[in-house]
């Protein structure tokens, strides 16, 4: 039977990895080897491509080609913002709680493109075992919330993993560093890849692996030291030759290849140049020279970011930097000579870089797929929830009931009760952060809980919150009174529902290239039911009152015009009806949104007075 | 699997309720139980068994969370013995309201400072004695901890001599009152740091 696998889903290069006989390794790609690009782009017959050949397209066709996708994993538009204008994704204007990027004729979610990647290693480790393998271990950055967690599941999912275990990044790489040598002690793991940074402290004592804290940032790795190289050569160019090219993206693309490859360079020399052609008529060569002196002092504002997290996590361990008896560098940045003496002014002693910073994390991940499939028995991981979590009370204050840097599986209760008689529900807000006032912690669901009328203040709801071990929130609640279990759906204010990430599910890897326009068509007809629906409940209910006649006319007939589409065979005519009906609604669906929230204002209301 | 169910946080750990713990006995034995619970060992197993491991851990975990730091083990053993700290703390305690009174007449001058240029000398004043006065009362805080140490000892007296009932309600009391101070401390101390940073963002 094929081993559990532990993959290693980068911002940059994705990884599969296995223990073989209480080794773990890598399992190569044939275009690529051990290192997959994190990139997705879809070519003009609608084909898929990943990898090697989606970073190749990266330069011929931008538009048409995502990279560093993790970086919108579990959020919202809003949230995202900055990335956006930094790394030009192709959002569409549907982009709310969940963004959505278009590929030519194709519209993905973050999961979905991230599933494409998965599905690359899927079918590496499926080729690689002769049989198929279905169940892995996905690493996350550390301090990755809820939403990020569960958008990762979900991409796994979509590409028809059995995710068993979510693992922190820095865990695993401990894991994989502590594997050979039985290390004893604390030691600090710090983890700067493509988009994030993560570091954490841990405890090592006969095979168990305890995480003391953890601390991070989500939106910071070796892309924006790319960024910064980019924007340099464009600045040069305009102040040379007067011509901007910040808004041609394959030229853009082309600076950002030849900025990473002098950055590598860099690493090695103390000069290097960033040199490509100019796409113009006469093929222009740019060469930029730039000393390592000179790309230290530009990126060095994105390294010093990384100065922050390592000491609220030392603080949160209530240690000293001197007290750690080993650092252990990883991801691809931690190259950068600049990185390496910066943890060691930090820590006062010379971090570990003889392990492979591009490989360790997927190494730790196979080895704790290892630890789940009862092969390697004498080592544990303890890790913990990297933030906070809270409810919100009266006033948008934050009621704290479980605090960052617990240990997982991890809970808390809290008891409920009414406000006012024969009151049957109490709406509960659940979010992530350390903050005091709701709005500035990140919201991470909803839930209403269901409550048997009586008088006011008689009922006994208690709840309970529970991280388990891969750091994401489950709910459960108990009539103290009856016994009776409640289950507990809770709606994610970031992120994909259950029923819509089963549409999602992408076609094992032996047909994946066989049917795409029927895939596309079956695609396209379930979003416009979902979306048919949605309008009609909508028609029905209160809210449609507030709209005038022509206005409904107009929707009835999207409406009607959907519908008769619906069984052709083509899926950009139901997507153009479907965004048709999708506009008709737009007032509908904010009318529908007002009268929800004047509902639940009322409701406070009642509450505030009793 | 061996059940912690329904076990208070000592009896989780095999230990009665005294209060002075030696810290790397309980890493042990934490240690111990979370190689036996964890849903790791039992990914393999019946849901029901995933289940109850994960029921269980979570419990291992929240119970070694709350022993191993003295404030929220105190908190913990007034509530298994019927005198939960209340959640704000209660008002002012007398002897630190001279204290908390000066603290809040600064707070006061600091935001009428507000509209200053970040680095006047007046400003600077204001908030080098903002933060004189913060670091006045975190080492009250200490002084409560220190407070709550002697009471441990006398608790885990009267514990091992088999102390009768009042004895005992009346060093649960005093470790009450000491808790209830210290986090009507702790909540000013809190209060501070944002005002004092939010102002150096400007």
């Amino acid at each position: 039977m094929a081993p559990i696998v532990g993959i290693d889903l980068g911002t940059t290069n994705s990884l599969v990895a296995y223990m073989d006989r209480g080794v773990p390794r890598v399992i190569p790609d044939p275009d690529s080897g051990p290192l997959v690009p994190s990139v997705v782009s879809v070519d003009e017959h609608d084909q898929v491509l990943v990898g090697k050949a989606g970073l190749e397209r990266l330069v011929i066709d931008p538009h048409s080609t995502v990279f560093s996708v993790k970086r919108l994993m579990g959020r919202g538009i809003e949230d995202a913002r900055q990335e956006i204008e930094l790394f030009h994704f192709p959002i569409t204007p549907e982009s709310q709680q969940v963004i959505r990027l278009k590929l030519r004729r194709q519209v993905f979610t973050p999961p979905e493109i991230s599933a494409h990647i998965l599905q690359r290693l899927k079918s590496n480790a499926e080729k690689f075992f002769g049989e198929p393998v279905g169940q892995a271990v996905i690493t996350v950055p550390a301090y990755f919330h809820d939403a990020q967690r569960q958008a990762t599941k979900d991409a796994g999912r979509i590409a028809g993993w059995e995710v068993v275990r979510l693992v922190n990044e820095p865990t695993a790489a401990a894991l994989a560093y502590g594997l050979d040598k039985r290390k004893q002690g604390l030691i600090a793991v710090y983890d700067l890849g493509g988009g994030t940074f993560d570091l954490s402290i841990l405890k090592l004592k006969d095979g168990i692996f305890e995480v003391v804290s953890t601390n991070g940032n989500t939106h910071l790795g070796g892309d924006d030291v790319d960024a910064h190289l980019i924007a340099l050569v464009i600045s040069t160019l305009k102040q040379e030759t007067g011509v901007d090219w910040s808004d041609q993206d394959q030229v853009v693309q082309l600076i950002r290849r030849a900025a990473i490859e002098a950055k590598h360079r860099l690493s090695e020399q103390e000069a290097a140049s960033i040199g490509f052609d100019l796409p113009d008529a006469k093929r222009t060569r740019v060469e930029i020279p730039i000393t390592r002196t000179e790309f230290e002092n530009l990126v060095r504002p994105v390294i010093e970011r990384t100065l922050p997290p390592v000491h609220r996590a030392l603080e949160d361990a209530r240690l000293k930097p001197e007290e750690i008896e080993e650092v252990v560098l990883v991801g691809g940045a931690t190259r950068m000579p600049m990185v390496r003496r910066l943890v060691e002014e930090v820590f006062g002693k010379k971090p570990h870089t003889e392990l492979n910073p591009d490989q360790v994390v997927a190494l730790g991940a196979a080895v704790q797929a290892d630890i789940l499939a009862g092969g390697t028995q004498d080592m544990l991981l303890l890790d913990v929830t990297p933030l906070a979590l809270g409810i919100e009370t009266l006033g948008g204050t934050v009621a704290k009931i479980l605090r960052r840097n617990s240990t997982i599986p991890a809970s808390a209760t809290q008891m409920f009760t009414t406000f006012v008689d024969g009151q049957t529900s109490v709406d509960i807000h659940v979010v992530q952060g350390e903050r005091e006032m709701v709005t500035d912690c990140r919201s991470l669901g909803r839930f209403k809980l269901r409550v048997p009328p009586l008088p006011a203040s008689m009922p006994r709801i208690e709840v309970r919150f529970l991280i388990d071990a891969n750091g994401i929130l489950n709910v459960t609640a108990r009539d103290v009174r009856t016994g009776a279990q409640q289950s507990i759906d809770v709606k994610p204010s970031y992120g994909l529902t259950d029923v819509e990430v089963g549409k999602m599910l992408l076609e094992s890897f032996e047909h994946a290239e066989e049917d795409l326009t029927q895939r596309l068509v079956v695609g396209a007809r379930h979003e416009a039911e979902i979306v048919i629906r949605a309008t009609e409940k909508a028609l029905a209910g209160p809210a449609a009152r507030a709209i005038s006649m022509p206005e409904r006319r107009r929707i009835e007939t999207a409406l009607k015009e959907l519908k008769q589409v619906l069984p052709a065979a083509s899926h950009s005519l139901i997507r153009n009806k479907t965004d048709e009906l999708n506009q008709a609604t737009q007032r509908l669906a904010a009318m529908l949104m007002e009268s929800a929230v004047k509902e639940a204002l009322e409701g406070k209301k009642l509450d505030d007075l009793k | 699997m061996p059940s912690i169910s329904g076990q208070d946080f000592f009896a989780v750990f095999g230990l009665d309720r005294r209060m002075n713990l030696a810290l790397a006995d309980l890493e042990e034995r934490f240690y111990t139980l979370s190689r036996k619970l964890h849903p790791d060992n039992f990914y393999r197993a019946s849901k029901e068994e995933q289940e109850s491991s994960l029921d269980q851990s979570a419990r291992l975990n929240d119970a070694y969370r709350t022993l191993r730091d003295p404030v929220t083990r105190a908190e913990y053993l007034l509530s298994l013995e019927g005198q939960p700290v209340e959640k704000k703390g209660s008002g002012v305690p007398p002897e630190l309201l001279e204290e908390v009174f000066e603290l809040n007449e600064w707070l006061v001058e600091w935001r009428a400072a507000a509209p200053e240029p970040a680095q006047s000398a007046h400003r600077n004043e204001v908030r080098a004695q903002l933060l004189r006065a913060k670091v006045n009362l975190e080492k009250r805080l200490e002084t409560f901890l220190a407070e709550l140490q002697t009471l441990f000892g006398r608790w885990d007296q009267a514990l091992a001599a088999g102390g009768s009932q009042p004895d005992r309600a009346a060093i649960i009391e005093s470790m009450g009152k000491v808790l209830a101070k210290r986090k009507y401390l702790q909540h000013v101390v809190s209060e501070i740091s944002p005002v004092l940073e939010g102002s150096a963002a400007r």
